[in-house]
């Protein structure tokens, strides 16, 4: 999580369970044994190619599609056989808005806050909240179908929140958005995360998703591939990583280069930046290792103004796990580590 | 330039499985049609009787089918081009509006081309028997035909330029088709042997009607066996009128295809109760119920479905059923008055005629328009996967949309009450009759509206799903009454009266003993038909919304 004041309404608590999740259209497989875990007031980035899985393992939760084997759970209601009490814990939007011709935005909400059951009292009073939570009130009196595709978002938005939900599932919520309203909906997504809502929000946008997601699932082919913090995340796909070595000196630059070749793996891609006094080099070596290199340099007569890894972005480990599946070197496995937020 | 816009027109036409069914279909019906009543006997009639009377069915059968399939092809043209974003490509191409125009009207003219290609053989069939006129009887009627395809394929681009939407585009194009090809005689009909304007009005909207021109040409006797007028005379009339017809509404829509057609603001939503008293006060009188107010919260006992189908629809709104209303009482007032008081010699089941016609049409018109998208509109807006994650059961939802229906309904059918109140106060002994045309015409309104909706319910999209409810509702009002004109021959009364109690408006007609149906008993048994129609059209219903409401 990168925003500026971290949440204080994180918990331990798991809100969204799901366990060796399996969808099959026939002989296809559309999702394959996928288990996560995700905390109360958590915002977890769901992200992949198209036809990764993610919409199914979506309306699994909110009970549009029944799995072929394993369990869904949101606050321990379990996702299949008690959707009805789903219904009232999910707020859930669609990739797509669900527009009504000839009606206003107030009156849409008025529809769906009454379709929950809510007294016409208290729909109204919910409505003014929600509205001024995503920033609508100035539209209420305008038609849906006119809307521009980022006031939809913010209308869907709000729709979701009527009758105040524990979950909320966005499906690619700011696809399609220019840069602003993308920034605005961001900003939109952190306040409700900290008002203690659990997020889980699917995204093609990668970017979006490192600023505001405490986890990142990454997808592919129905399966998971990777889990965790996007630091984490990075690592996983680096098995090599990337270190930078700021030198004072880009005379010194050839020498610094010869001195990590000897000391990192033979065949190790070492580059020279004179232009920038930076040798840059990928190595699989640990932490403690990395130290003697450190070392070896210094002892060397190399003044070194910097040593530091390269942080892999989520763009990077996207593309990573992305490619065809004979690359694909990590798997749930070999990333490692229980597979819980 | 042109060959390329017909071609991609046709393709994406002729591509479609459902097209290749639809001809197969209709080359079966006219096959069956000629083969029972091919010449059995040794003995051949010289005259020729047997090769006329399949003649006659034949053409109205073509005209029928002909109006009911082509209608949703140039009605949809153009709205959908529009809504996909390819009109704007189209518009960006040096093909220019009259090419653009000329290439979709081409090749919805080529589609007719094939339906009347399928039927040749039959026709040929038809002359083969004997007793017709290559171009006295047989070139004639597809030149009837082809104008009104002709006539009809222009006013459908023309309505497809104005809509917003594709629905609405076919629920206009059908309304305008069955105006002309079917309103239009009522005035005919009822005027027919008097003189002054209201006759010589009666016989320019006859003219107007292929039915008209083809009753004429047929020389099957008008609706109510009263025919006065020329057949050279009408055939005539028709082709003038429906060229003229055809070229300003070609003007017309080739003005509309620029810039202009995307060049709408986006509502800015505006509401009464911001505006000034005077306006407010302008716009209740107008409306009476004003659809620019701010409405209120729905009520915690009304069901949130039924609201939300009467606020987002265009027509079926309150302040346009209302004004239907109004319209059709005073008219049904106006009638009755008129007969009292001795303006017209029409009689009291003329009358009641008139007023079960009125009704059955604004039935025709408005039930599948309202009831056939209940279901598709939903999926096609995306909308009912929103309303799959609300705690609503699905009895409820169907309930609520049905509601939506019932409520416009019951105002039509309570419009007309009034002339009948005053017409079995001038004939008391009518009140048995009233009393079973009321029945006959809620039962029409109630088996209409299923129908609809479960046809509908079949489809994923609402243009398709309101095009296949109008034809399956159409079918069974209009089917029916060609086998009626057929009465006198090759029909025996028997086969008449058995296709006619199937068919709502003739069982209504016949209840009040309009002339030309007086003949037939149809009730029980259509009562029968419309209960069993309707509880089989609900469960239909039902088990669609069931299964697409289910977890995939």
């Amino acid at each position: 999580m990168t925003t500026d004041q971290p949440r204080t309404t994180v918990t331990d608590i798991p809100v969204v369970v799901m366990e060796h999740l399996t969808k099959q259209y026939g002989s296809f497989t559309a999702l394959n044994d996928l288990t996560l875990t995700l905390n109360a007031g958590q915002i977890l980035g769901l992200i992949g190619p198209n036809g990764a899985g993610k919409t199914t393992a979506i309306k699994i939760l909110v009970g549009l599609i029944r799995p072929t084997s394993g369990t869904a759970k949101i606050d321990g209601v379990d996702c299949v056989s008690d959707s009805a009490r789903i219904k009232r814990l999910v707020g859930y939007m669609p990739d797509t808005f669900g527009s009504y011709d000839n009606m206003r935005v107030r009156e849409y909400l008025d529809f769906f806050g009454a379709t929950f059951g809510i007294a016409p009292r208290a729909r109204a009073k919910r409505i003014e909240e929600v509205m001024e939570t995503t920033g609508t009130a100035y539209m209420k009196d305008r038609f849906v179908e006119s809307l521009s595709h980022g006031m939809q978002q913010r209308v869907g938005l709000a729709r979701t929140l009527l009758h105040d939900p524990k979950v909320l599932i966005l499906d690619e919520p700011v696809n399609g958005l220019d840069p602003q309203a993308r920034i605005e909906m961001r900003d939109l997504l952190i306040q409700l995360a900290k008002r203690g809502k659990t997020l889980l929000v699917t995204s093609h946008i990668l970017p979006e998703l490192t600023r505001i997601c405490d986890r990142v699932a990454i997808m592919t082919h129905g399966k998971l591939r990777a889990f965790g913090t996007v630091e984490e995340i990075g690592r996983q796909v680096s098995q090599q990583r990337t270190i930078e070595s700021h030198l004072v000196s880009a005379d010194q630059v050839s020498i610094a280069a010869n001195i990590i070749r000897q000391a990192i793996e033979p065949g190790a891609d070492v580059v020279e930046a004179p232009a920038e006094a930076i040798v840059r080099f990928r190595t699989a070596r640990p932490e403690s290792e990395l130290g003697e290199v450190l070392a070896q340099l210094i002892q060397g007569g190399i003044r070194v103004t910097q040593f530091r890894e390269v942080q892999t972005d989520l763009e990077e480990a996207f593309m990573s796990f992305t490619r065809p599946p004979q690359a694909t070197v990590a798997t749930p496995a070999s990333v490692g580590g229980p597979i819980h937020a | 330039m042109l060959k390329a816009m017909v071609k991609r027109e046709l393709t994406s036409l002729m591509r479609r499985k459902r097209m290749m069914a639809l001809q197969c279909g209709l080359v079966a019906i006219f096959a069956v049609l000629i083969a029972i009543r091919w010449p059995t006997d040794a003995r051949m009639a010289l005259t020729g009787s047997r090769s006329q009377q399949v003649f006659q069915l034949f053409g109205y059968g073509l005209l029928a089918t002909l109006l009911l399939i082509l209608p949703v092809f140039p009605a949809t043209s153009i709205v959908r081009e529009k809504k996909q974003g390819t009109l704007a490509l189209l518009l960006n191409t040096p093909l220019g509006p009259w090419r653009i125009f000329f290439g979709k009207l081409t090749a919805v003219l080529a589609l007719s081309g094939v339906i009347l290609a399928m039927s040749l053989p039959a026709a040929s069939a038809c002359y083969a028997m004997g007793g017709l006129s290559l171009y006295g009887d047989l070139a004639k009627v597809y030149q009837i035909l082809f104008i009104a395809a002709l006539q009809y394929a222009v006013l459908g681009l023309l309505v497809s330029t104005f809509s917003n939407s594709i629905d609405s585009a076919v629920r206009l194009t059908y309304g305008l088709v069955l105006g002309l090809s079917v309103m239009t005689l009522g005035p005919h009909y009822f005027f027919q042997g008097t003189k002054g304007y209201l006759a010589d009005l009666g016989n320019t909207l006859y003219a107007l009607s292929p039915f008209g021109a083809m009753m004429s040409l047929t020389g099957v006797a008008d609706a109510g066996s009263k025919g006065l007028i020329k057949k050279a005379e009408i055939l005539g009339q028709f082709t003038v009128t429906s060229l003229i017809v055809s070229a300003i509404a070609s003007l017309w829509a080739i003005s509309r295809l620029n810039h202009t057609i995307f060049d709408q603001a986006r509502s800015q939503g505006t509401i009464s109760d911001d505006q000034t008293s005077s306006v407010r006060f302008f716009r209740r009188l107008f409306f009476l119920v004003d659809p620019q107010r701010r409405s209120s919260n729905i009520s915690s006992f009304a069901n949130p479905i039924t609201v939300k189908e009467f606020r987002c629809r265009r027509f079926g709104r309150l302040h346009w059923l209302l004004r239907l209303v109004a319209i059709c009482a005073v008219l049904s007032l106006g009638l009755t008055y008129a007969t009292t008081a001795g303006t017209f010699d029409w009689g009291v089941e003329t009358i009641g005629g008139i007023m079960v016609v009125m009704q059955v049409a604004l039935l025709v018109l408005i039930t599948p328009s309202l009831a056939a998208g209940l279901m598709s509109s939903e999926r096609e807006s995306r909308g009912w996967q929103l309303l799959q994650t609300t705690p609503m059961s699905i009895t409820r939802i169907v309930w609520g949309k049905l509601l939506s229906v019932i409520l416009p309904l019951m105002l039509i059918l309570c419009a007309t009450l009034p002339g009948y109140v005053v017409m079995v106060y001038i004939e008391p002994g009518m009140k048995l009759q009233v009393e079973r045309v009321i029945v006959c015409l809620a039962a029409m309104a109630i088996f209409a509206m299923l129908l609809s909706a479960a046809v509908g319910s079949l489809f994923k999209r609402t243009a398709a799903a309101t095009a296949a409810a109008y034809g399956a509702l159409l079918s069974i009002c209009a089917l029916p009454l060609l086998i009626w004109l057929g009465r006198d021959a090759p029909f025996g009364h028997k086969t008449v009266e058995a296709a006619l109690s199937v068919n709502p408006i003739a069982a209504a007609l016949s209840v009040i003993r309009m002339p030309g149906f007086q003949d037939y008993s149809l009730i029980p048994a259509n009562w029968w038909f419309l209960g069993i129609g309707s509880i089989a059209s609900l469960m239909i219903l039902l088990a669609q919304t069931y299964r697409i409401s289910r977890p995939q």
